[in-house]
């Protein structure tokens, strides 16, 4: 093995580490269960910011609703459903997949197998759609040739 | 491009059609929120004046109206004579109608309420639980409750008196109309 191989396979070896390292089981904390919660509610008062990047102050009311009902051990369901109570689907920045808005998930995925059918149709060989010549026809193109023939002339494609 | 395939591409092209119409016939005051034909929430707070509390529960069997506004939302300036007539006209009835400071310093709701003749009980909401349990997205918005106690309907942006009447006289028994 050379020393390039050596250090990449070390490289990814501390990579893998890393990400292993970061990605490993933990309690989550009251402050990390807030701020994920936050960062999925929308802001009331806002044009598409999340409760937890909004500074208005109707935001920072709702995130003191988060912080007090992660302190009285609800639910992150628990916590979403009451705000959806109040203000239906349209608070979560993702709506939920069995719902009406969840067409927003399902409409790219239509799409993308719409596409996917159109592509793979393009590309299968196009079908034989000449239909085989009659007797009659196959009779007559044997006999042309066989005049081109005699006459030794070139051999045309037919067009003229 | 196989037949189903076209026929399919068609439909989705109607199907998009009709919802981009319906969403365009769709009223833009009338947003969806999760409190309309639910239990309004019950609250109680202070009033802004300082003469103690004001609870919901204390007006249940009534039609209640409940507004939210701020003194320096200019909409809201603007629906105010609208419900200082409606208040006029129904406040020695059976009808209610409950001002909720959104967002404000109490200094500036009490001038606003003093300067533009409020005389209807005004509550404080400094935390904003009481907007967030009926769902305001803006103000000013206006929740109208059934004798029931669920919420009939709401009306987002400035309200005007005939809105407010007709609201009211839907929601109230024929016998005490």
């Amino acid at each position: 093995m050379t020393r390039e191989r050596a250090l990449i396979l070390v490289a990814l070896l501390a990579i893998v580490g890393a990400v292993a390292w970061s990605a490993r089981p933990h309690e989550t904390t009251a402050a990390e269960r807030v701020d994920r919660i936050t960062s999925e509610l929308r802001c009331v008062t806002c044009q598409g910011l999340s409760v937890k990047d909004s500074p208005a102050a109707s935001a920072r009311q709702m995130r003191d609703i988060v912080v007090q009902r992660v302190a009285e051990g609800r639910t992150d369901d628990e916590i979403r459903d009451e705000f959806r109570a109040s203000y239906g689907d349209w608070v979560l920045l993702s709506p939920p997949v069995a719902s009406w808005t969840g067409l927003v998930w399902l409409v790219p995925l239509v799409a993308l197998v719409a596409g996917l059918a159109v592509v793979f149709g393009r590309m299968r060989p196009p079908s034989p759609t000449v239909a085989a010549p009659s007797a009659r026809e196959l009779a007559s193109l044997r006999e042309r040739v066989a005049r081109e023939e005699a006459l030794d002339l070139p051999q045309t494609d037919g067009a003229r | 491009m196989p037949r189903w395939l076209r026929y399919a591409i068609v439909a989705g092209i109607a199907a998009l059609t009709v919802v981009l119409m319906l969403a365009f016939r769709h009223d833009p005051l009338d947003i969806r929120t999760g409190t309309v034909g639910k239990p309004a929430a019950a609250f109680t707070a202070d009033m802004l004046d300082g003469s103690g509390s004001l609870s919901l529960n204390s007006y249940a069997g009534q039609v209640v109206i409940v507004n939210f506004w701020a003194s320096w939302c200019i909409p809201c300036k603007e629906e105010n004579p609208a419900l200082v007539r409606v208040w006029e006209r129904y406040r020695t009835s059976d009808v209610i109608l409950i001002g909720i400071v959104y967002q404000d310093s109490l200094d500036s709701a009490r001038r606003y309420v003093r300067d533009n003749g409020v005389t209807w009980p005004t509550v404080t909401d400094e935390d904003g639980r009481i907007a967030f349990a009926f769902g305001v997205r803006g103000i000013p918005e206006t929740y109208f409750i059934g004798t029931d106690g669920l919420i009939a309907g709401r009306h987002v942006g400035p309200i005007d008196e005939a809105t407010l009447v007709n609201a009211i006289e839907a929601l109230r028994p024929k016998a005490k109309r």
